[in-house]
């Protein structure tokens, strides 16, 4: 209590310290909460990658994903150690590319159960069915988490994608990672999606039955995914992208760390400002007690007493401040979030343990700024310091 | 029996680089336990560097001239570590100061409360004494006030409590009248006097109020930086000025 009458003492200059580290806080915690969502996004997609091969012809990560043919999927069958090699056709869901925040709206065909039970990346459904074999030539959809609210679908009711109408067969559960943001349909309906999207030269020159983008290949339990791709590559040659667990990890695991990195950089300078700004409050906080210091120790009051007073006192400050930062971040998190949700922009995900360490960090960095002063004001003579103006 | 002694107390000063002055230049001082002592002298006499040494805030210099001795209730406490002077200023000493120095955020119980505090006895024990010696003061019926709302005469009420709550060996009082009007410093000074003869408390003051130190059991005067008279032995006579220099 007395703490915080001490503090109310110096209302204007406890404010603007308040503030300063208060806003350190808060670009942490919104930069972590975005940081958080990146790497549960790439958490999610490296578990989705784990134990199979993705074979592609370009890759949706380094630009266009160009068509390969369907007889590929028998040709990559064949090899040694395959046990299912299964087609999809995966596109952007908006035909003019248009750039968006994190991950795109995205439509995924592919064979229900095509592959015979070996995929170990399973999503509940929250409403509705999955796809099954009979769906192979409808036009119907398995919405992600995401995408029906952006779409403000439900099940049993249509949305278009792309210029077709498709019935909502189901809903997933949010998965907090790319799926939440896809449409999947049968591999018929993609296909003639995707055709339909090529200029009209080239629409004459395919057959839509006969395209797809990526085939997924699932490994012979014992035959790593490694060794897998080594005779893949000498079958189908360097035209293809043949990306592993391994590989997807290699690729964006280093992105996630540089992304997070610069995002932690911008909050600790933030923080080191505010840092700074608790020293100087505690110095003139301490000046102004000058005398009060000498009295008290004068009356007896120990150096370890005096320091302990000003560093618990500029801890509380930090506290005090790290709380406060917590909060606004966490609504402007929770705002945007909000508002991004209808266009499929949710960017942020805040955790307890960003939470908890903006909380610990915002304390710690206050009592070490009480250091500093702390140490002058227990060296000063009492008699001096009592006789201080 | 003698609960201060001191021999060879020196203190010099230094002001800057080259200039020093010589406060107090080789004093012999002995309180008696329970007595009630004032030392006067002129302003820059040495009386309150003096005060400063006996109460343990400055220690004297260990190397102008004869070895400096200073006894506590017969223990040497010349040469103590500033932690141990901390420890025998919280436990052993009760301060009260010309401009009361209370911590002006705390209320009267928690400016006495405070100095149990650092004596080592917490929560209820300190506040409980804290009251009893503010009852003893006479100032139990404003213990959750301010500094800034008692009046001078109580603030310094206050302070005497604050430095009687520890029941310490010896009170040092600076100037404890010296910003009341003569009233107040009345009943300061009845006070003081009232737990010097009932409780027989130690009590060596600073003043430059002649009827101040007249209640006094004995009067330290002070010149110079030396004692001309300790109110026991006959005075000295007056010595010329003497000019000695100071060793760096």
């Amino acid at each position: 209590m007395r703490l915080v009458r001490d503090l109310g003492r110096r209302k204007l200059r406890s404010t603007l310290t308040i503030t300063g580290i208060a806003i350190g806080i808060m670009a942490l915690v919104v930069f972590g909460s975005m940081a958080n969502k990146m790497n549960a996004l790439i958490g999610g997609g490296s578990k989705y990658y784990q134990g199979k091969i993705v074979v592609s012809v370009g890759s949706m990560y380094t630009g266009g994903v160009q068509p390969m043919a369907l007889s590929d999927v028998e040709k990559i069958q064949k090899v040694a150690g395959v046990a299912v090699a299964t087609p999809s056709v995966s596109m952007m869901l908006s035909t003019t590319g248009g750039a968006s925040m994190g991950v795109p709206d995205m439509i995924t065909g592919s064979i229900p159960n095509g592959d015979k039970g070996l995929e170990t990346f399973k999503i509940d459904i929250a409403q509705g069915r999955e796809l099954n074999d009979g769906d192979a030539n409808s036009k119907v959809t398995v919405l992600g988490s995401d995408l029906a609210r952006e779409l403000n679908a439900s099940v049993g009711g249509t949305v278009t994608l792309r210029d077709q109408k498709f019935t909502v067969v189901g809903i997933w559960a949010p998965t907090l990672t790319a799926p939440d943001k896809s449409a999947y349909v049968p591999l018929a309906a993609a296909q003639d999606l995707l055709v339909g999207s090529l200029p009209p030269l080239m629409q004459s020159k395919v057959t839509a039955s006969e395209i797809v983008t990526e085939v997924t290949v699932y490994p012979v339990a014992g035959v790593s995914p490694e060794t897998l791709k080594t005779r893949l590559e000498a079958l189908l040659g360097k035209d293809y992208t043949i990306m592993t667990g391994k590989d997807f990890d290699a690729m964006l695991g280093s992105f996630s760390a540089i992304f997070t990195m610069v995002l932690t950089g911008i909050a600790l300078l933030s923080l080191l400002v505010g840092g700074l700004s608790t020293i100087n409050t505690m110095a003139m906080s301490v000046a102004e007690r000058t005398r009060e210091i000498g009295i008290k120790r004068a009356i007896g009051a120990s150096r370890w007493r005096i320091r302990r007073e000003i560093v618990v006192e500029s801890a509380a400050i930090g506290l005090i401040a790290g709380l406060i930062g917590l909060a606004i971040g966490a609504a402007m998190t929770f705002l945007f979030n909000d508002l991004g949700r209808p266009s499929g922009n949710v960017l942020f995900d805040l955790t307890l343990g960003t939470a908890v360490t903006a909380i610990v960090f915002s304390t710690v960095l206050g009592a070490i700024a009480g250091f500093v002063p702390a140490w002058h004001a227990s060296g000063m003579d009492p008699v001096s310091a009592l006789r201080y103006e | 029996m003698t609960i201060l002694e001191g021999r060879n107390l020196r203190k010099t000063y230094r002001l800057s680089k080259r200039s020093t002055v010589a406060a107090l230049k080789g004093v012999d001082i002995d309180i008696e336990n329970g007595e009630m002592v004032a030392i006067m002298g002129p302003s820059g006499s040495g009386k309150s560097t003096l005060m400063h040494i006996l109460g343990m805030l400055h220690a004297p210099d260990p190397n102008h001239g004869p070895a400096p001795e200073l006894r506590l209730g017969g223990e040497d406490v010349a040469a103590l570590s500033d932690t141990a002077r901390t420890r025998i200023r919280a436990r052993r000493m009760g301060f009260v100061f010309q401009d009361f120095n209370l911590v002006p955020t705390l209320t009267a119980i928690e400016n006495v409360a405070l100095a149990c505090d650092y004596a080592g006895v917490k929560g209820k024990a300190a506040r409980a004494a804290a009251l009893e010696a503010l009852g003893l003061v006479g100032l139990a019926d404003r213990a959750g006030h301010k500094p800034s709302e008692l009046s001078g005469g109580e603030q310094q009420r206050v302070a005497i409590a604050r430095a009687l709550v520890n029941k310490p060996e010896i009170i040092l009082a600076d100037e404890p009248t010296g910003n009341l009007d003569s009233e107040r410093s009345a009943e300061v000074l009845a006070l003081l006097r009232q737990f010097n003869r009932e409780h027989g408390q130690t009590v060596v003051l600073v003043t430059h109020d002649a009827e101040v130190g007249a209640a006094c059991d004995r009067i330290v005067r002070m010149r110079d930086g030396r004692i001309r008279d300790d109110g026991r032995r006959p005075a000295e006579p007056v010595m010329a000025p003497q000019l000695t220099p100071v060793p760096a």
